[in-house]
């Protein structure tokens, strides 16, 4: 979950109050911002779900505060001035990153919070709403430093995005004093190296250029030349990405942050060679929401104007719409640019109930009557495992996931051979670690690795489990089977086949079903004192004492008696 | 007076003039000293004895100081050492004097605290001189003294050894009787004995003989020995109850797959595919088998629909790139909503008309860091409500409900965002024993972009809670691997309480 730095007098300046940070802490955990700690630097850390993404810095979460106290209220919109600069996108623009907008903004004074506000800002942006800069990236520059003004193009000042050859152009990024070239930057630069399989198969770098050359490499690092600074009064924002909405409200996002400090944001037209956009989009956005809807998901009856009254705290604008009735009314509801988090009506549902106040609300059980009932399988399990357990069994719970090593190697067979356990396993695609690469196809190498961890505790160890296995199948639903299987194994000075088999014995007769033992060979088993165990004339699993070079493999100094086979077959 | 056999045979071994010890006494009349006890408190109970219970502290040797009755004590042979290499005439270099003492490890350290505590020598810049004639070590006499089964009187050496730890002291109590007025009074009177038998057998209830005869007195305070006895597992027996509960309150239990395609675990539930959660770094994805053929085409359509353009006329999908060939990908469940999206959609037991209720507890997979309360593998209580019209207030209740089950009571919903439930709530609760404030577990409505594209047209809630957490609380166990999978120390199970 996204986590914000907060200064709190910054807060307390920016949200119009003189509350301590205890109790701006329970006010923002009502707001949904949880308190996680404190930052080196002394600021309050604040971890909250990723929806509200205009919460990622101390400007939107003062606005938040201030709807919260009722010094604002309903949809307020940054005022913009009309258009001077020009970003125009060329045909030569990587085909994997084709989107991009912008803004200038005037009259920024950046003091060092407000100027480290900011890069946090762009960094949480960048690692949410951006999935790490992949779907969407920033780029901060100082105006006064950019030269767009050329004579080709009439008045307007102009900056380019384009697409460059890796080793085509050069600039100084930032952090460096280097000229080198975008595809250096991704060897050589740091911040080159970490961002690098973004851009990776691209035939073209992304680029932008103004009068004097490439000045930002997107979505990887801009160059010096722009560095913004506490000295920097203009801004140009430019954002390019995968998708163009997403790149949209990345900004719309600083925008309103830059505007709650007073700057003034200036649009910018956004030239493709097929279409022009004016940005940043401000626009509002409206949604109908029908009262009866509020009613039913909070379970509460409302007066029209309550209801109002509460988007109108959560910072939107509603009236009741022509459309409606005496019986049934609509409300249409104006939303603010930076909500990306409203998909649907019942967003603006949860709006009302978090104004309202969901902790207002009495908890009632519901008046709806059904009949409780387990799963037969789940019966079945229990039973067995009941079963087990008054045998002496002491009842085990391990992991599915497992290593080869111990659930074939160890064992003795292969993968993909005819015996019991020998099922290809599913395996996990690029694993982290060797002990969970695969998931189990049978159940006693588990017992056998917990008699191994336990070879200090006393004997007799008895032990059994009744849990999954999976093996690849085909003509199943998801190309595997998977099965729950009972194993169990007997660790003591005495233990023989005939232990073994004395449980299985008890176990068929308990659950009714007739039991055959014919001697079979299994390489995990000595041979002669193992059998396949056949319930009901079918054979489904395995019995015998183990064999000396698997004990030894799992450093046990007794002899182990063992089976295993599938619970289906006591049903 | 009539007396059991062995309590005669105790009355006369026990002295008029002095106590003696029970266990003289046993050794005397061929009884065990339990027994023998036993019938001293019986005839104390008729008045004619008494005991006296005194402690007698008996002291022996720990395998550290058998170590040093073989081998010496470590400051001794740093001295031995010295006095080798003429440190009692000028201080020697310390490497010198410890390389040929042979002293090693943990012992260096034992002998240069001693040896300067006794005396033995001075250490000064690096280099150490002995003292002269310091004659023999009481705490090296009183180990070898203990090893040869001598008693120790000495104190204070005695005090040392023990702090030393080398030494282990144990109280043990001793009791000694001595005859009573009443009891020299019996016995000049005379004594008859009655038999006295051990086990019951056969013979004696079939003969009527055990009418007769007297069964002597077992010490029905010592410790037996251990049964060995199986246990259900306490993270099962966890899971039992909460299904108990859940059956009470109305739910039917879920069934499905493990490993399942990522349709059913996150595309159905309004998981847009480039979400954090799932990138390879979080969920464990197969490579054999890869995809998944099986998939109902209409609902396929109509969850690509909901994710790219959302539900409803005001409805807005996802700005997120959407494949039906990540959809189609297997991967281990990251939570048991899937078999939710399967039931609900009715692709598991076939439509459901409201009112349901179903539920889980079954295990789920998440690529984790493995610490002491994160698992990669751990259970999921699941559960869902269906109804024509149900409110957060329902959900409220219902919660409420479950948690005082387990002694949680004033829950609090603290509002939160899913992608799948609006509104969403995370509850809290205090720990029934610390009265700390945590995370209980997550819920919400299912969205109509959910709800929709799986056909169901009225309203449903659900909430997940990881079962582990519940058995953390219920047990105090405080690391998860304690609880779950190959690590598990037997003795860990052997002992754990019962859960009910």
């Amino acid at each position: 979950m996204p986590v914000v730095d907060i200064d709190t007098d910054e807060l307390r300046a920016l949200a119009g109050t003189e509350k301590d940070d205890e109790e701006l802490k329970a006010d923002l955990f009502g707001l949904g911002l949880e308190y996680e700690g404190e930052t080196e630097a002394g600021e309050l850390q604040f971890e909250f779900a990723p929806d509200r993404l205009d919460r990622l810095s101390v400007e939107g979460v003062a606005r938040s505060l201030r709807y919260h106290y009722g010094l604002d209220r309903g949809v307020s919109v940054p005022r913009t001035n009309s258009a001077d600069w020009v970003l125009e996108v060329e045909e030569s623009v990587p085909d994997e990153r084709p989107y991009v907008t912008g803004a200038v903004v005037r009259g920024v004074s950046l003091d060092d919070r407000a100027l480290d506000s900011l890069i946090q800002l762009q960094e949480k942006l960048h690692a949410t709403m951006g999935r790490g800069r992949a779907k969407g990236a920033i780029g901060v520059h100082d105006l006064a430093m950019l030269k767009g003004r050329s004579v080709t193009e009439g008045n307007r000042p102009t900056i380019r995005y384009r697409g460059v050859e890796p080793d085509g152009e050069t600039f100084v990024p930032l952090d460096s004093d280097a000229e080198l070239t975008p595809g250096e930057v991704l060897t050589e630069h740091p911040t080159g190296r970490e961002y690098a399989d973004i851009v990776e198969g691209y035939e073209r770098m992304p680029a932008i250029y103004d009068e004097i050359g490439l000045f930002s490499f997107p979505p990887v690092i801009n160059g010096r030349r722009t560095e913004v600074t506490t000295d920097t009064r203009e801004l140009l924002v430019e954002m390019t990405g995968t998708d163009q909405w997403t790149i949209d409200r990345m900004l719309t996002i600083v925008c309103y942050a830059l505007s709650s400090r007073g700057a003034t944001i200036e649009e910018v037209t956004v030239r493709y060679p097929d279409r022009e956009l004016t940005r940043p989009d401000l626009e509002t956005e409206s949604k109908t929401v029908a009262h009866d809807r509020i009613e039913r998901v909070l379970g509460i009856g409302m007066e029209a104007e309550e209801v109002i009254d509460c988007f109108e705290r959560a910072g939107l604008d509603a009236r009741v719409s022509e459309l409606s009735s005496e019986e049934l009314i609509d409300y249409e509801v104006e939303i603010p640019p930076y909500r990306v988090d409203v998909l649907h009506p019942i967003d603006l549902v949860d709006d009302v109930g978090r104004a309202y106040g969901f902790g207002d609300l009495e908890p009632r059980y519901p008046d709806v009557g059904t009949v409780g009932g387990r799963h037969e399988r789940s019966r079945l399990e229990d039973a067995v495992r009941e079963t087990l357990v008054g045998m002496g069994f002491e009842d085990l719970l391990n992991f599915h996931l497992t290593s080869e090593a111990a659930t074939f190697e160890r064992m003795g067979i292969e993968p993909g051979s005819d015996t019991v356990g020998g099922g290809q396993p599913a395996r996990i695609r690029e694993p982290y670690s060797e002990e969970y690469e695969i998931v189990r196809t049978w159940a006693l190498p588990s017992l056998l690795t917990v008699l191994s961890n336990n070879t200090h505790r006393s004997y007799p160890q008895e032990l059994s489990e009744i849990g999954l296995v999976m093996e690849r199948a085909e003509g199943t639903e998801t190309g595997l089977a998977e099965r729950r299987h009972v194993a169990g194994v007997l660790a003591r000075t005495d233990a023989s086949y005939e232990d073994a088999r004395a449980r299985l014995q008890g176990l068929s007769r308990a659950f009714g079903v007739e039991l055959e033992t014919p001697a079979t060979e299994h390489p995990s088993f000595v041979d002669g004192r193992c059998a396949a165990v056949v319930i009901d004339g079918r054979e489904v699993g395995v019995v015998g004492e183990i064999h000396p070079r698997v004990l030894v493999a799992c450093d046990l100094e007794l002899p182990v008696a063992a089976f295993e086979f599938d619970l289906g077959s006591l049903s | 007076m009539r007396l059991p056999a062995t309590q005669a045979a105790v009355l006369r071994a026990a002295s008029a003039e002095e106590y003696r010890e029970v266990d003289e006494i046993a050794d005397e009349v061929g009884e065990k000293p339990e027994t023998v006890t036993g019938a001293a408190f019986a005839l104390e109970e008729a008045g004619l004895l008494s005991i006296r219970e005194e402690s007698e502290e008996t002291a022996s040797l720990t395998e550290e100081g058998e170590a040093y009755v073989e081998a010496g004590l470590p400051e001794r042979r740093l001295y031995d050492a010295a006095i080798e290499a003429g440190a009692d005439d000028s201080s020697v270099p310390m490497g010198e004097v410890i390389g040929r003492s042979g002293l090693e490890g943990a012992e260096v350290n034992i002998a240069l605290s001693n040896l300067a505590r006794k005396g033995l020598g001075e250490i000064d810049s690096g280099a150490l001189t002995a003292t002269r004639d310091v004659g023999e070590d009481a705490e090296a006499a009183a180990l070898s003294a203990l090893a040869s089964g001598e008693s120790v009187e000495d104190r204070e050496t005695l005090d040392a050894l023990a702090r030393r730890d080398l030494v282990e002291r144990t109280e043990r109590s001793v009791r000694s009787v001595k005859l009573t007025d009443e009891g020299v009074t019996a016995l000049m009177e005379g004594l008859e004995e009655r038999d006295t038998v051990g086990q019951i057998t056969a013979d004696l209830l079939t003969s009527g003989e055990w009418r007769e005869v007297e069964f002597s007195p077992y010490n029905v305070e010592a410790e037996a020995a251990e049964v060995p006895a199986g246990r259900k597992h306490v993270l099962r027996r966890t899971a039992d109850r909460v299904k108990d509960v859940l059956t009470g309150m109305g739910f039917r239990e879920m069934e499905g797959p493990h490993a399942d395609a990522d349709f059913w675990i996150n595309d159905c539930l309004f998981m847009p595919q480039d979400h954090p959660a799932r990138t390879h770094w979080d969920r464990f994805s197969l490579e054999e088998p890869e995809r998944i053929d099986e998939l109902p085409e209409e609902l396929l359509n109509r969850v690509e629909s909901a994710h790219r353009e959302g539900v409803g006329p005001d409805g807005e999908g996802y700005h997120s790139p959407w494949s039906e060939g990540m959809a189609r990908e297997i991967a281990l469940r990251g939570h048991t909503t899937s078999l939710s999206m399967r039931y609900l959609s009715g692709h598991a037991v076939g439509e459901l008309e409201p009112p349901q209720r179903y539920f889980s507890v079954e295990k789920v997979y998440r690529n984790d860091t493995l610490d002491p309360t994160h698992l990669l593998e751990f259970f999921q209580i699941e559960g869902w409500v269906m109804a024509e019209e149900l409110s957060v207030r329902d959900l409220m209740g219902t919660f409420t409900e479950f948690y005082e089950s387990f002694g949680i009571t004033d829950i609090q919903f603290k509002p939160h965002y899913n992608p799948y439930t609006e509104p969403s709530f995370e509850l809290f609760g205090h720990h029934p024993e610390t009265g700390e404030l945590i995370e209980i577990g997550n819920s919400g409505m299912f969205r109509p972009e959910v709800l929709e594209p799986l056909g169901v047209e009225c309203d449903v809630m659900a909430w997940g809670l990881a079962l582990e957490r519940l058995a953390m609380l219920i047990t105090g166990a405080e690391d998860i691997r304690d609880l779950h999978g190959t690590l598990v120390d037997i003795e860990f199970l052997r002992n754990a309480e019962v859960i009910y």
